[in-house]
């Protein structure tokens, strides 16, 4: 085994390796999906929020937030 | 005075090496040690930036393990001394608490013990000399490598060298006095002895700054038999006080953690001290009987040395360790912190500390830590520059109703806040940001430059609410509604944006900071073009008349830029608050022109 090769297996064994294009994917992921969650909750508020103002600022974070989950697909589809 | 002394010391010693070669040999072995200590230390130092650090962050998160930590890292470095300085660092950063350093402390004497086995072990009775000359040589040729973990290895190897050469002479050099001189005619017996070696062993490794150093010189001499046994335990136990003497003067320039880790230090080492003297006799016994049991011969005190040294370390720890909480308050009573300022008093910068510039990560975790601090600091200004109570803010009360709570303008000396609590503060994160960008590699400077863009973000918010203040006072309390509308609109946008900060910088939920970041920019782009079409309509209908429309159109902007600069300020604060997962963080932001994209379909 090299010497890098041992490093790396040591910085695995002790949970400090850089992360791998995995586990970012995987982090990435997990965000998409509390996202969503988000989206269906705000969609949710939206129904019941008869204030003008509070129902344009609902809408909005919706709009981001479906633009931010297409990013995350995007991310996840690379 | 300090040079004259100096003088004296080297007339002194110069004497004394023409009258003894002897004692020259001694000498230049503990000189050649303490350089070899030095190149080890400098060595360990460059693998700091990264292996280190990241082992110190996990491994430090139960108290066990910090002990743990402590006792391998210090066997491994032979450095008890250069853990206690990473550590006061590490804590006066906040990157640890005061318990896992204590532990580290702890962790750090009993690995120091490795120290007395090598060289009693090894040191004497292996020919080291024969190994310092070839790591001598190639740890010079790699330190003079461009490569800094190369150059790291050769300052290991080299140090290594001249600790086995140092050992060497200093071995040598007691050898050769034994046929001339007897050592043991000074000796003192009884508790007059012990407490007399045990200053004397404070003294030298105060004066050597490495109770490395004066165990190596108490096992030579012993080894040749120059010092009685019960004389060397006494010297050992003062080199256990005196070593703390490093993490003392360590802590001069850290933060406040970082002196209670010293005084803690101190504390251990002392009381470890007072009970290895008051059961020096016991303790003397059971080391006979293991050693006995252990294989050590009756006669090889140096090792028996070791195993003393051992006992003593480890009973200590043992009786404190259970203890470590009620030594936090205690440190935590006796060692107060500032009390917070007033707002019209002048504030300083809580962490920016010299010792935080030993390491990346310190410098890194204390950057952020002022940086929210000035943030702080000028979000109170920005909300009173608005005649708004920061605490208005922070309260769940609706925006509307903050506007007609504080329907009048409320004025408030921006220029001597800035004098106050944002100037000193802010030049000394700038100058800390660029002493960091000038000693650290590419890696940390990738982490640095944001945060002090971030910084400037701040300033530059700050001068823009300096800027609005004056037309804000003006038209608060002016009689033409359609502007003081105008003047009101302004404020609940920037409400809106700095609860919005809030919430980003208090949230745990990463979905919710995700979604207010996009939000902050949103909002900010939006209401730039809708304040533009407002003023035209004013300024069609004869609302406001032109000076008024002019005021209105420089504050808008204004407004813009305390916006958009506070919400890149909050943008660096979330993608770098950590040095891990940065590029997660910040993969699903949007970016300007997605936000644009997204105000040209409203």
């Amino acid at each position: 085994m090299s010497g890098s090769k041992f490093i790396a297996k040591i910085e695995e064994l002790f949970g400090i390796a850089p992360q791998s294009e995995e586990s970012k994917k995987k982090a990435v992921k997990e965000l998409v999906k509390k996202l969503k969650l988000k989206r269906i909750e705000l969609k949710e508020a939206l129904k019941e929020e008869c204030d003008i103002p509070k129902r344009e600022a609902l809408k909005d974070s919706i709009k981001i937030l479906k633009k931010q989950i297409k990013k995350g697909k995007d991310i996840l589809d690379d | 005075m300090k040079k004259v002394l100096l003088l004296l010391i080297m007339i002194g010693l110069s004497y004394t090496f023409i009258q003894s070669k002897n004692i020259l040999n001694i000498s230049a072995g503990v000189a050649i040690f303490l350089f070899g200590m030095f190149s080890l230390e400098e060595g360990f130092r460059s693998f700091a930036g990264g292996l280190l650090e990241k082992v110190l962050k996990k491994f430090t998160d139960k108290r066990y393990k910090s002990v743990l930590f402590g006792a391998i890292t210090t066997s491994i470095m032979q450095s008890s001394s250069l853990i206690s300085i990473i550590s006061i660092s590490f804590i006066s950063a906040g990157l640890i608490g005061l318990a896992q350093g204590i532990g580290i402390i702890f962790g750090a004497n009993i690995g120091t013990t490795t120290g007395a086995w090598l060289i009693a072990g090894l040191g004497l009775k292996v020919d080291i000399a024969t190994y310092a000359m070839p790591m001598l040589v190639f740890g010079t040729i790699l330190m003079f490598q461009s490569d800094k973990k190369a150059k790291g290895v050769g300052y290991i190897l080299a140090g290594l060298g001249f600790l086995f050469l140092g050992i060497a002479y200093m071995k040598d050099g007691f050898d050769a006095f034994k046929e001339t001189i007897d050592l043991t005619q000074f000796s003192i017996d009884g508790i007059k002895g012990l407490l007399v070696f045990t200053l004397i062993g404070i003294v030298a490794t105060v004066i050597m700054q490495s109770s490395h150093a004066t165990l190596v010189l108490i096992i030579t001499a012993l080894g040749a038999g120059q010092i009685t046994y019960e004389n060397a335990l006494a010297l050992a136990i003062g080199s256990n006080v005196g070593t703390t003497i490093t993490a003392v003067l360590g802590s001069l320039t850290a933060g406040l953690e970082g002196k209670k880790l010293a005084a803690a230090h101190v504390i251990f080492n002392v009381l470890t001290g007072l009970v290895a003297i008051t059961f020096i006799y016991p303790f003397i016994r059971i080391v006979d009987i293991s050693a006995a049991f252990l294989g050590v011969g009756a006669e090889d005190y140096t090792m028996k040395l070791a195993l003393f040294h051992t006992y003593f370390n480890v009973l200590g720890v043992s009786l404190l360790y259970p203890f470590t909480d009620q030594l936090v308050r205690f440190l935590d009573k006796i060692l107060l912190a500032k009390k917070a300022k007033g707002e019209n008093e002048r504030d300083d910068v809580y962490f920016i500390t010299d010792s935080a510039l030993d390491f990346p990560a310190t410098a890194h975790s204390v950057l952020i830590k002022e940086t929210k601090h000035l943030y702080s600091n000028t979000f109170d200004i920005i909300t009173k520059g608005m005649s708004i109570a920061p605490e208005d803010i922070t309260s769940g009360m609706e925006i509307d109703d903050i506007i007609k709570l504080r329907n009048q303008p409320l004025p408030v000396n921006m220029d001597e806040y800035y004098e106050n609590r944002i100037k000193d503060i802010y030049g000394k994160i700038i100058n800390f940001a660029i002493m960091a960008q000038g000693k650290f590699g590419e890696e940390t400077i990738r982490d640095i430059v944001p945060l002090k863009m971030a910084n400037i973000s701040i300033a530059e918010a700050f001068k823009a609410a300096k800027h609005m203040q004056k037309n804000m006072l003006f038209y608060l309390s002016s009689n033409n509604e359609h502007i003081k509308k105008e003047y009101n609109h302004i404020r609940k946008n920037l409400i809106k944006q700095l609860r919005n900060m809030q919430l980003i910088f208090n949230t745990t939920e990463e979905d919710v900071a995700v979604l207010l970041l996009s939000k902050i920019k949103l909002d900010a782009k939006k209401y730039d073009i809708a304040a533009s079409k407002s003023l035209d309509d004013l300024i069609r209908s004869n609302k406001i008349n032109y000076t008024m429309a002019t005021s209105l159109m420089n504050d808008t902007t204004y407004a813009y830029t305390i916006a958009s600069e506070l919400a890149e300020v909050a943008n660096i604060l979330f993608i770098h608050h950590e040095k891990e997962g940065k590029e997660e963080r910040e993969a699903l932001l949007l970016n300007d022109l997605e936000v644009q994209d997204l105000t040209n379909h409203n």
